[in-house]
């Protein structure tokens, strides 16, 4: 419960809090907190440096122009969860921020905390490589767009260098795109065991696959029937780890079985 | 939802006035405006706080302790070792005969840890953040020592945890009953189950464990505001500790959030408390935070089961049955190896079973210790029983209900001497059944599963029947170890009324959210023809109010029996004297005067012939000087409910080891993922008999709470150790209790049979024997009958162990087998 | 551009009154709550933030003090469950949690009925399944909830 000392700074703007993470070897970017305030509170992290994000309003915009939803990098998932621009743009990421954690987690908890901790059971990581996101990420250097796919580099890691902020997650709106999501979670609706987002479009079947690596797993099947899912799976000869919850040979399953269910809602809602 | 029925099956002798109406809770008020007084509420000035230096290792030799960088932290008021413990302390009393006394427990780890989490040491500072920083730079040194996690390879003795013992093993025996190898002989056929396992867990209460120490120099005197469940017990264990007297420890509780019996083991940290403010001459505050009380204080018991057999006639008839149990009581046994005995409350379970033989061993391994936890030892036996009951009915092919039904004590014995002299008080064990069965639609369940497997989902029902044996003999213990000097059970109550009219009681019980005001409340009131809100019952214990006896707390479903038994005992003697009082003061006959709405009155006397209370208090309390001189009455009374037992028969292990069996059937449908082996809940009953109910809306409270404990213990919650012995589940994250999403609606019904032996016809019945997990493994099995009839073998049964099971339900079945005797 | 520090002061409006305090940056809202403004109604039951015990309203909206620091509530409004009625009198949940029984040892009591306060703001009349998705991420361990469910959906019912 009791964290370490910790230096606090709180920008009245994104190049501030870019300068201040610039500025401080060992500064992290608080968002919501709702998983770094966690980690700090076991002392498992202890950064010097803390530069507050939560008063920054022009990160938490959520905003569609032309054929792009935008998010700011500190909307949460309540504001995902009831944005009627990710309705009628993307309404999976407004379903399955509806999943995650609980209420008060939802009201604090960011889209841009919950990419940037890549904790490997998060919903986010599989369901942005899925529907083809891109992170627009700025540093002193300037601003790039990474693409969701290549964000992930490892469990707690991502392409965001020190002293880099990452301002908004970029989606294709797609208001019927045939979007899947399915999860098997430790009780209803909590921290997934294993999980899967697809995706179908015209020409073909993405599935992407959390839980199972240090980073989201992209399959590419020939075909949306069950067999050939079941296939893809299979052949990706996955290695996922083994804990408490699931042995590495039942989380394998488990990948298949909620790869099929997602592209099977998404099926559905592709009709 | 839920729907009672209530019926009474016996007569009660006392009159309902307030008793067996759901009146508010006296304690609602402060609670749901925020102004319960919990320990950590409690400050006091130049208060130090208290963080623990704690051992990662389970199982290292503690070659040294550097505190001298902790003490250099500006802040830091001071530190405390297990050396300074082993000088200024004695070891724990140990329960056990040879050689589970031989083992030395002190409040600090001392000369080695046996157990991840165990506390080395002690710091105390100014604020809570700078003793965790301090403790960090307390440095320890370790050996590690090879780890025994598993009571299957502790019992071999091939690593020893307890030099001073020389062995693992705490205590073992034999316990035969009737005649096994007659029953054996008599049996058509015998089913054997080769292992089972009773998983560990806890009850978790939400407020971890904590205390506010003050030390008084001048007297030698310390005050603990803290959330100890069991104070008598728990001062029996501290002060000999303390080479001090029983007086010099004031427990002060007022709320406490919850308890389950996790908090009844609190000794070593509160020795620690006790050394460090008398050291440091302050008061310190200690709080123990999840992950700690995950990892060091009170598991529940684990147990295995080996070698059972059972003696079954064709009709269905159950002789009796043979098993081994082994119990793993974690590094230290504390409040064991009582475990070893408490289960034999509850002997044959719900049924008549006439030869039973338990061989009975319990084991230390390198895991948190363990403590009475909600459901005590007879949890993990009636577990057994019910297991027994559903791998019988499926290997002998015979119906789950009837067969119970053929079995079950029937309602005309009662009350019903058990093969080891423990005597069922009153309970209608079939008629539950079948109204917990009618709960959950039992009538359409062959159409449900038709229509389940159409949509891929096994569906399954299941039965948890289960006893709740109430109010202790602690005659039992002497049945482990013949020379302890404890026997019988008592609790205190005072009652009095004061000077302008106030009735006050005190309680010597530690409520943990039972509802003792109201419930207590009540209970005076309908004695003195009152309103309880006349009643002022003090919240909490305290030690000073001189209301305790030795067995005070609040654990082992009791309350309502003995709590309530001496509320009933104190408020009767001040009835006595406000009648004899009030007679004097009116001139005229005691039988003349009746109490009622706040006055003591001449029965259809003149309306001026009344006294309000007030009165009463008044005249004896501040305007004596008229009574006669050879009358005085105080109008303050403490009683002690003592229940009678009669002695334990030490030769056949035999006796009233409890008081009550409250009842509590369970019934429910699951319906399982077959493609991922995840459980869901579609339909939950539990049907209660707890006697005469003072207040159902407390026990229907309990009865959910019980349940959904139990849920959360066969769905999700366990404590798994690696092979390093590091807790994995150390918090809420991994040891998922159940949230409002997780529980179903449950459906409650109830009857009454009163206790015959109980001074209000009620029983205790907090526990509920944990019938939502045995309920839940009969489900599970029934449901997964048509995937290869794997046998449910664990209590614990997460999505994995489930998919498991549908995978290889052939290494289950190995386990199982029947022979034609 | 500020410069980082290990403590600041803050003032923070609590139940209608301005606190104003000095505070370590690393000091937890929670504690910041009950030990500096000693407003002892708001609760911790574990470490990781699963519980809920500690759930106040910042700015109206339901949080867990427990992740969040001291020091990023300042210029903010907290209600705890202090302020929820006037002193001595209980809002209709609070009375429907006690006719319900919907408490017993009463711990996570503050928190349940913070959760439950922000969602009758937002919805009056939940439905079951609504009530128990907002009080997810509250642990009772007394309940089982049923009672819990039933004093929420009653109170506008």
């Amino acid at each position: 419960m009791l964290l370490r000392e910790v230096e606090y700074a709180r920008p009245s703007s994104v190049e501030e809090a870019i300068q201040l993470l610039a500025a401080h070897d060992g500064a992290r970017a608080l968002a919501g907190g709702q998983t770094l305030v966690n980690v700090m509170k076991a002392r498992a992290a202890s950064p010097d440096v803390l530069v507050d994000l939560n008063r920054l309003d022009e990160l938490r915009a959520i905003t569609v122009s032309g054929d792009t939803l935008q998010l700011g990098a500190m909307a949460t998932y309540t504001q995902i969860r009831g944005s009627s621009e990710v309705e009628v743009s993307r309404p999976i990421l407004a379903e399955v921020a509806a999943q995650i954690a609980d209420v008060q987690v939802r009201n604090r908890g960011t889209i841009g905390g919950n990419v940037c901790s890549n904790d490997p059971t998060n919903h986010l990581p599989p369901l942005l490589v899925a529907l083809g996101a891109s992170m627009t990420i700025r540093g002193a250097g300037g601003e790039r767009t990474v693409p969701a796919e290549e964000f992930f580099l490892g469990v707690y890691m991502t392409v965001v260098a020190e002293g880099e902020l990452l301002l908004s997650v970029s989606v294709p709106a797609a208001a019927n795109a045939a979007d899947g999501f399915a999860s098997i979670t430790i009780g209803r609706d909590g921290t997934c065991i294993a999980n899967a987002a697809a995706c179908i479009s015209e020409d073909s079947v993405r599935i992407v696959l959390g839980c199972v690596d240090a980073v989201p797993v992209v399959l590419t099947p020939t075909g949306t029937d069950d067999d050939s899912i079941r296939r893809a799976v299979d052949g990706a000869n996955l290695e996922p780890p083994s804990d408490v919850h699931a042995s590495a040979e039942y989380r394998r399953h488990l990948a298949g079985v909620c790869a099929v269910r997602a592209v099977q809602q998404a099926r559905a809602r592709g009709r | 939802m839920s729907t009672t029925e209530t019926t009474t099956t016996a007569p009660v002798e006392l009159q309902k006035g307030h008793i067996g109406q759901s009146i508010p809770r006296k304690e609602d008020k402060r609670l749901v405006q925020g102004q319960g007084i919990f320990f950590d509420d409690v400050r006091r000035h130049g208060m130090g706080y208290v963080h623990f230096v704690r051992s990662p290792h389970a199982h290292a030799k503690i070659v040294s302790i550097d505190v001298a960088a902790a003490l250099a932290l500006d802040g830091v008021y001071g530190t405390l070792t297990g050396d300074e413990v082993a000088i200024q302390t004695d070891p724990f009393f140990e329960m056990s005969t040879a050689p589970g006394s031989e083992i030395k427990d002190y409040a600090l780890a001392v000369g080695k840890t046996r157990f991840m989490g165990e506390p080395v040491a002690a710091v105390c500072a100014s604020t809570r953040e700078l003793a965790r920083d301090a403790a960090e730079l307390v440095e320890v040194e370790y050996e590690q020592l090879d780890v025994l996690v598993d009571a299957r390879e502790a019992v071999k003795d091939e690593t020893v945890m307890h030099e001073d013992a020389g062995t693992n093993t705490v205590w073992s025996g034999v316990f035969d009953w009737g005649d096994w190898e007659a029953a054996k002989a008599e049996a058509d056929q015998i089913v054997t189950i080769d292992e089972l396992h009773f998983h560990r867990f806890s009850s978790t209460p939400l407020e971890c464990s904590g205390a506010l120490v003050e030390y008084e120099k001048a007297t030698g005197q310390w005050t603990l505001h803290c959330n100890h469940q069991m104070p008598g017990v728990g001062a029996i264990w501290m002060a000999p500790a303390l080479r001090t007297g029983i007086d010099k420890l004031r427990f002060i509780t007022k709320d406490i959030g919850g308890g389950f019996g996790n908090k009844i083991c609190l000794h070593p940290y509160y020795v620690t408390l006790c050394l460090l403010s008398r050291k440091l001459n302050r008061p310190v505050n200690w709080t123990e935070w999840r992950t700690d009380q995950h990892t060091a204080n009170a598991h529940g018991n684990e147990r295995w089961f080996h070698d059972v057999e059972v003696a079954v006639k064709n009709d269905g008839t159950m002789l009796g049955f043979s098993v081994k149990a082994l119990d793993d009581c974690g590094a230290f046994p504390r409040y064991e190896p009582l475990g070893c005995i408490i289960w034999a409350q509850v002997t044959p379970g719900c049924y008549a079973w006439r030869n039973i033989r338990v061989d009975f061993t319990q084991v230390t391994t390198n895991k948190s210790p363990v403590s009475p936890n909600r459901g005590y030892s007879r949890m993990q036996h009636l577990w057994l029983t019910e297991r027994i009951i559903d791998i019988v009915a499926a290997e002998l092919d015979l119906d789950p209900v009837e067969l119970r039904k053929r079995n079950y004590v029937k309602t005309e014995q009662m009350p019903y001497e058990t093969p080891n002299g423990c005597v069922y008080d009153s309970g209608d064990y079939a008629r539950c059944l079948d109204m917990a069965l009618e709960l959950i639609g039992y009538d359409s369940i062959e159409e449900r599963r038709t229509e389940a497997a159409a949509r891929g989902k096994l569906l399954g029902v299941g039965i948890g029947s289960t006893l709740d044996s109430g109010t202790n003999n602690f005659g039992q213990s002497q049945l482990l170890n013949p020379e302890l000097q404890f026997s019988g059970n008592n609790e205190a109550a005072t009652v009095k009324l004061d000077i302008f009219g106030e009735l006050v009681v005190t309680l010597g019980t530690v409520p943990q959210g039972q509802g003792h005001e109201t419930t207590a409340s009540q209970v005076v009131a309908d004695i003195l023809g009152c309103s309880p809100d006349q009643v002022h019952v003090r919240p909490g214990h305290d030690t000073f109010f001189n209301s305790h006896a030795g067995f005070s707390g609040t654990y082992a479903s009791q309350f309502a029996v003995t709590g309530l038994g001496a509320v009933k005992g104190a408020t009767d003697a001040l009835r006595a004297e406000m009648v004899a009082l009030a007679a004097a003061v009116l001139q005229c006959e005691e039988k003349q005067i009746e109490l009622a709405d706040g006055f003591a009155r001449i029965k259809d006397g003149p309306p001026e012939a009344a006294l309000p209370f007030m009165a009463l208090g008044a005249i004896v309390n501040a305007n004596n000087a008229f009574l006669p001189p050879d009358f005085n009455p105080t109008l303050n009374h403490r009683f002690v409910y003592r229940p009678y037992f009669g002695n334990v028969d030490l030769e056949k292990k035999m006796g009233k080891l409890t008081l009550t069996y409250a009842t509590q059937i369970h019934a429910c449908v699951v319906e399982i993922d077959r493609e991922t082996g995840v459980v869901e809940i579609v339909d939950y009953a539990a049907v209660d008999d707890c006697g005469t109910r003072i207040h159902p809306q407390i026990v229907e409270g309990q009865v959910h709470g019980a349940t959904a404990h139990a849920i959360g213990a066969a769905l999700h919650e366990e404590f798994v150790y690696d092979e390093d012995g590091q807790l994995l589940t150390s918090n809420f994250y991994d040891y998922h209790v159940p949230h409002a999403l997780d529980v179903p609606a449950l459906k409650t019904a109830a009857i009454e049979s009163p206790s015959p032996f109980t001074p209000l016809g009620s029983k205790g019945m907090g526990e509920g024997g944990g019938g939502g997990i045995h309920c839940l493994c009969s489900a599970i099995q029934d449901a997964l009958k048509p995937v290869g009839k794997p046998i449910v073998y664990d209590s614990c049964n997460p999505s994995h162990r489930v998919w498991s099971m549908i995978q290889d339900p052939e290494s289950t079945r190995a386990n199982v087998s029947v022979v034609p005797a | 551009m500020q410069q980082p520090s290990t403590s600041r002061t803050i003032s923070v409006e609590i139940n209608g009154e301005v606190c104003e305090r000095d505070v370590d940056a690393r000091r937890l809202l929670v504690h910041f709550i009950r030990d500096d403004v000693e407003l002892t109604g708001t609760h911790i039951g574990c470490d990781t933030g699963n519980c809920g015990a500690c759930t106040i309203h910042l700015d109206g909206q339901a949080v867990k003090s427990c992740m969040l620091l001291a020091v990023q509530a300042d210029g903010s409004k907290v209600t705890t469950v202090e302020g929820l009625a006037g002193d001595g009198e209980l809002t209709p949940l609070q009375q429907a949690f006690s006719s319900h029984h919907a408490l017993q040892c009463g711990y996570c009591t503050p928190g349940m009925l913070m959760s439950a306060s922000a969602l009758l703001e937002q919805n009056p009349r939940p439905t079951e399944e609504e009530a128990r998705t907002a009080i997810q991420g509250n642990i009772c361990r007394c309940t089982g909830y049923v009672n819990i469910v039933e004093a929420i959906v009653s109170v506008n019912a």
